[in-house]
């Protein structure tokens, strides 16, 4: 039993410019698109104004969760915020979840943190731009002396850095130890099983049954809520900050 | 199979990956957040509504209440000014049965004495004219002879009348 540890497959390759190769990630991440897309159809469908569904207080509650958590973290003129945290939240937190159902979490992949990581690296050099002007962007990095340069521009570079390799390295380590708990468990069902004769018998990884569902729960679910949830208070707080 | 290395930035997947937040920043916000909050503002104003009404309707109970109220107290004061005028002319007209009865009771008094006096009267004619009849018989028969009783009339009223006074 060799366990292997890849980066994402290759997928297909579109024809343009060379060769645009589709990974794993990418593929995944359109399957939480997907998931999300039908999450909100269904939560929102027939809502009513005086009888609400349990299933629209659920959507409700959502928004306005989101909402609150904005409006404390960021204050009460940024509600315009709230989708774009939402969605940080729920993509995020859906592919780092996805990998329950066996597919690869896009949030695996580097080049997708660090891309969320962009995202939020441009909102906080926008928010700077917009609240202290060309020219009070640039100043800030020669502040307080100017010798403080090179020290400014690695603190700046370095949010989006710990962001997505904070985000990276927790689902990818917990991609790797469930590979590694499940080689594990093969090779210990073969040692128990492996006197029978019959090699089908002897084959049956038994105890790959169970024992992975409760490292999934912390791995999966709970790594990745918290994940999802350092990811959008860091932006918010480095955005709200970015702006004052 | 090809496979992209473990640790890589892949520029295509970055892209890739703004294009879908992108999408579903679209899907989030077109999809929850947008029917979302119409349906909260809609519920919003619905309660702001309801509100109205109810202080609507609770300002017309009180001016209801207290148009009632002086509507009951006039009634009261108007029942108070009928009781009062009946028990005044209810007095009034005991009064007057009293004094017509009184009156009655005078009139048929005098009458009945008058009446008595009258009976009074005729007995004693009757009784006077019987006693000279009487007196004149007993006299003819003591004197054994005929009295003229026109001539000894006028003598013995004279005895009667004496009598009648004397009694």
């Amino acid at each position: 039993m060799d366990v292997s540890i890849n980066g994402p497959k290759v997928l297909f390759t579109l024809p343009f410019f060379g060769g645009i190769d589709v990974s794993q990630s990418v593929v995944s991440s359109w399957v939480v698109l997907a998931l999300v897309t039908v999450f909100c159809l269904w939560l929102t469908h027939d809502m009513s104004v005086t009888n609400p569904s349990k299933r629209q207080i659920a959507a409700e509650k959502l928004v306005l969760m989101v909402k609150e958590l904005v409006e404390n973290n960021m204050g009460q003129n940024w509600q315009h915020f709230a989708p774009l945290v939402a969605t940080i939240l729920a993509y995020s937190f859906c592919s780092s979840a996805l990998s329950i159902t066996g597919l690869r979490s896009p949030t695996a992949d580097f080049s997708v943190t660090l891309a969320m990581a962009l995202i939020t690296f441009s909102l906080i050099q926008l928010y700077h731009l917009k609240s202290k002007g060309v020219f009070g962007f640039f100043k800030r990095f020669v502040e307080p002396v100017p010798v403080m340069l090179p020290m400014n521009i690695i603190g700046e570079v370095s949010l989006p850095a710990s962001m997505s390799l904070r985000h990276f390295g927790n689902i990818t380590s917990g991609t790797v130890i469930t590979a590694l708990v499940y080689g594990a468990l093969a090779a210990f069902s073969r040692l128990v099983l492996g006197w029978i004769p019959n090699t089908f018998i002897a084959n049956i990884p038994i105890f790959q049954v169970g024992i992975p569902a409760v490292l999934s729960v912390y791995f999966d679910m709970f790594s990745s809520a918290i994940q999802a949830y350092i990811f959008c208070m860091l932006t918010m707080a480095n955005v709200a900050s970015a702006a004052e | 199979m090809k496979y992209l290395d473990f640790f890589t930035i892949d520029v295509w997947t970055i892209i890739f990956t703004w294009a879908n937040m992108l999408i579903l920043l679209t899907i989030i916000k077109k999809l929850l957040f947008k029917p979302v909050t119409k349906v909260l503002q809609q519920r919003d104003e619905e309660v702001k509504k309801m509100y109205a009404q109810a202080n609507e309707a609770n300002e017309k109970a009180a001016s209801l209440e207290k148009e009632y109220n002086e509507k009951m107290a006039q009634a009261r004061e108007e029942a108070g000014e009928i009781i009062k005028q009946a028990t005044v002319s209810a007095q009034k007209r005991e009064e007057e049965i009293i004094a017509s009865a009184q009156q009655q009771a005078d009139i048929m008094t005098k009458r009945a004495e008058t009446e008595i006096a009258q009976e009074r009267k005729k007995a004693y004619q009757n009784i006077r004219d019987e006693i000279s009849d009487i007196s004149v018989a007993i006299a003819g028969k003591m004197v054994q002879r005929e009295i003229n009783a026109k001539d000894h009339e006028a003598l013995i009223r004279r005895f009667i009348e004496n009598v009648g006074e004397e009694k």
